[in-house]
């Protein structure tokens, strides 16, 4: 797979899931580019974040963007053929306090992506969205749970471990009107 | 007295005592407060944003930063910053010169 000016996220994912696996390294994605995938494109993220969780060196890491086209600026790394670009933000892999975050495989063109859940994407959605009021994000959770079975039971309690009781009912509101829309 | 350093470095020990005094703020109000350059203080809050310690926005021109609430930490964080400043009685108190209270447009300073 090579990276071209029409790779999608999806793709841009799978080819930089496959370098880093290749270099035994094991990095989770995370943040609004699962939200992107997950929401079917309702949700539109132009930067890959991944987790690490092995420890590369910064030399290694640049070594093998490289080898697929993207180069360092500062903390990203840019690729000239594609708008999306990689980010490794400090781990641990969590979402708000919660540290049991069980990554997901998702096949994409042969390879196999390690990624958040669609629980777990909803959640970190809706972490953005408690804490910092960021209603884009509330759009992307109902998005994502209007697409995918969510665990709601756990959603809800780590919602209330958040102090976010309200926001959760109002996400649970959204997602009923949303599907209602998707209804008719 | 100087407090102890346990994030690193003073200055990045003392930019989260800050947080943890006034909340939100910005570089230019974060130099003034620990009367250090503002270079220093710009470092300072972009290695505790790649750590993910603190979060910034851009509100108009004017990025503001806070402790990142959805650190997995940001509790315990709280906690320990919190134990620090009041063993910072010098930054508590240049923090409780700061004004911050609004000031209604137009009113004479």
């Amino acid at each position: 797979m090579k990276i071209t000016a029409r790779s999608s996220l999806k793709k841009v994912a799978a080819v930089v899931s496959h370098a880093l696996s290749g270099a035994g390294i094991r990095a989770v994605l995370t943040g609004g580019a699962c939200a992107t995938i997950y929401s079917g494109g309702a949700y539109q993220s132009e930067d890959l974040d991944l987790i690490l969780q092995s420890s590369p060196t910064q030399k290694e890491l640049d070594r093998v963007m490289a080898g697929i086209g993207f180069v360092r600026r500062q903390d990203s790394y840019h690729h000239p053929d594609t708008r999306f670009f990689v980010e490794f933000p400090r781990g641990p892999l969590s979402i708000g306090s919660d540290l049991s975050v069980k990554p997901a495989e998702m096949p994409i063109g042969g390879v196999s992506v390690l990624l958040l859940s669609p629980t777990d994407s909803c959640r970190d959605r809706l972490a953005a969205y408690y804490h910092w009021k960021d209603r884009q994000s509330l759009k992307a959770a109902v998005a994502v749970a209007t697409r995918h079975h969510i665990d709601l039971d756990r959603t809800r309690s780590w919602s209330a471990r958040e102090g976010a009781t309200q926001g959760f009912d109002e996400f649970i509101e959204e997602v009923r009107k949303a599907r209602a829309r998707r209804r008719r | 007295m100087a407090v102890s350093s346990p994030f690193g470095s003073q200055t990045r020990t003392r930019l989260l005592i800050a947080f943890e005094l006034l909340g939100q703020s910005y570089a230019r109000e974060l130099a003034r407060l620990l009367d250090a350059p503002l270079s220093v203080v710009q470092k300072g809050l972009a290695s505790l944003e790649r750590d993910g310690l603190i979060a910034g926005r851009l509100l108009g021109r004017t990025r503001l930063f806070e402790i990142n609430p959805r650190y997995f930490a940001a509790k315990e964080l709280r906690g320990l910053l919190d134990r620090l400043a009041a063993a910072d009685k010098d930054l508590k108190r240049r923090a409780a010169e700061l004004r911050r209270r609004p000031r209604r447009t137009g009113k004479r300073l």
